[in-house]
């Protein structure tokens, strides 16, 4: 028996970003993994200490690059609750209908790129950019730019809504539905996805708990958590839904409960746009030179990114925060990647680490 | 605390309050849903804390970053590498002694920005 040693990455297509795995394999069988991260740390947190409030929400956007307006949201609401601004009640809404969109957006990624680490050239990939592609145009509409919005404002957005918001809306759920019907057919009833899918990459339940993943990683696991149910914020706890669980926590749970959640994404947005009100309104507050002072006072705060859940541990200061420190889920997500890759075919590492769903940009940080 | 529930370790970070530290404990109990933020206050001179990671396996990646970023030696781990830079230099980033940008080019001490 001899253990040779791969390197893999940093600059490989199948790490989703510059990952660098140290692999030690025994003929295809993993015997250790270890990830090296940090080649694109940019000391986020140190920026952010040095910037006023509302110059932070480009650096958090960027963070998460495939779902920024959730780390944006993230950040904003810590703002909001550490300066003790109400978020208007319209605005709420609008904000639960763009934060599922862009839930929906970020799992079609993570689909479409999975299914093409497992060799199921692009079929879903070209699906899942189509259907990414009409949540972006209905984003882009409202803020002005494709992917980085920089529309949340303290209380609400930068400008109204479009008339046609609600109609539009609709529109694209409709569409969005009809076509997830269809993804079934290309991943669950063909025999390489569910061949390198099932019973591939297994974390079990108290494993994941220990390690303290979050997401649909613990939630594949069995672990019924979310941030929406469990510590609600905005309208989530008026609407309803259930948080799909997976048994096993192998790779197919994970991808199950992604699934499950676009769709059950797609019932909050409706019932979101059901409690719409007429006319509304949504005009924050303009970004001043020197903005709202903030109380001094610790200011912990959370919510259910698409990746996991994300935490903002902020000690304000009167303009700027004095010490911010991001929670990110796939950071930790990562740390189990050694443990659940162990005894695996070296062919399934980039098909296990793809089923984390990372985005270095976060981890690093 | 494990003892308790709170078995779902979520975060542990530090903050620099120049004349000491706090590390702080996000933990959560997944059976009754609480959450609990434990700070501990450490002297800023030689900062140092026990290794919870025989209780949390989740502690080892924050414990190697709280060392990096801000010198608050963990005792009681096996894995010292640092997590996510190569950084030869007995300064830490996120220290409020640290100065960056045009100030640490120059190798001057003045107050950032």
């Amino acid at each position: 028996m001899t253990i040779m040693r791969i390197n893999v990455g940093p600059i490989h297509p199948s790490t989703h970003g510059v990952l660098r795995l140290v692999v030690d394999v025994d003929g295809d069988t993993i015997k250790g993994v270890t990830p090296h991260i940090g080649f694109l740390h940019r000391g986020v947190e140190k920026l952010m200490e040095n910037r006023m409030y509302m110059q932070s929400p480009s650096y958090t956007e960027k963070l998460d690059y495939v779902a920024s307006l959730s780390w944006d949201d993230l950040y904003v609401s810590t703002v909001e609750l550490a300066i003790g601004k109400e978020v208007k009640e319209a605005a709420q809404v609008a904000r639960v209908v763009m934060l599922e969109l862009q839930r929906i957006a970020s799992h079609l990624i993570w689909l479409g790129t999975q299914c093409n680490e497992l060799g199921q050239m692009f079929t879903m990939f070209m699906w899942c950019m189509r259907e990414r592609q009409e949540i972006l145009k209905f984003l882009e509409d409202i803020s002005g730019t494709r992917m980085f919005y920089v529309n949340l404002r303290l209380g609400g957005f930068n400008k109204q809504l479009p008339a046609d918001f609600v109609d539009r809306a609709h529109r694209l759920v409709d569409y969005l539905e009809r076509n997830f019907a269809s993804y079934p057919d290309v991943t669950e009833s063909d025999p390489i996805f569910m061949e390198r899918m099932k019973n591939v990459g297994i974390l079990d339940r108290d494993t994941a708990i220990e390690y303290g993943v979050s997401g649909p990683v613990l939630r594949g696991s069995g672990v019924e958590y979310d941030i929406r149910k469990n510590m609600p914020y905005y309208i989530y706890d008026k609407v309803k839904f259930i948080v799909p669980t997976g048994s096993k926590g192998d790779n197919f749970d994970r991808y199950r409960v992604r699934y499950r959640e676009m769709l059950e994404s797609i019932k909050i947005i409706r019932q979101a746009l059901d409690m719409m009100p007429k006319d509304p309104d949504v005009l924050g507050v303009p970004v001043k030179l020197i903005g709202p002072a903030a109380k001094p006072d610790i200011v912990v705060n959370h919510r259910e990114l698409p990746k996991g859940e994300g935490i903002i541990y902020m000690v304000p200061d009167k303009q700027k925060p004095y010490r911010i420190s991001l929670r990110s889920p796939t950071f930790i997500n990562l740390s189990v990647l050694p443990k659940i890759a162990e005894g695996a075919k070296f062919a399934d590492l980039v098909v296990i680490s793809g089923s984390l769903d990372m985005v270095m940009g976060e981890i690093d940080r | 605390m494990k003892a308790k529930g709170f078995s779902y370790l979520k975060k542990i970070t530090a903050v620099d309050y120049n004349d000491r530290f706090e590390v702080v404990y996000i933990l959560h109990n997944l059976s009754t849903n609480e959450e609990s933020i434990i700070n501990v206050k450490l002297p800023h001179e030689n900062p140092s804390i026990d290794s919870v990671i025989g209780l949390f396996r989740a502690a080892d990646w924050y414990e190697r970053e709280m060392y990096e970023m801000f010198g608050i030696e963990v005792k009681g781990r096996k894995v010292r590498r640092l997590l996510l830079e190569e950084w030869n230099s007995d300064e830490y980033p996120l220290r409020k002694s640290f100065t960056w940008g045009a100030d640490y080019r120059n190798g001057k001490d003045g107050a950032s920005q």
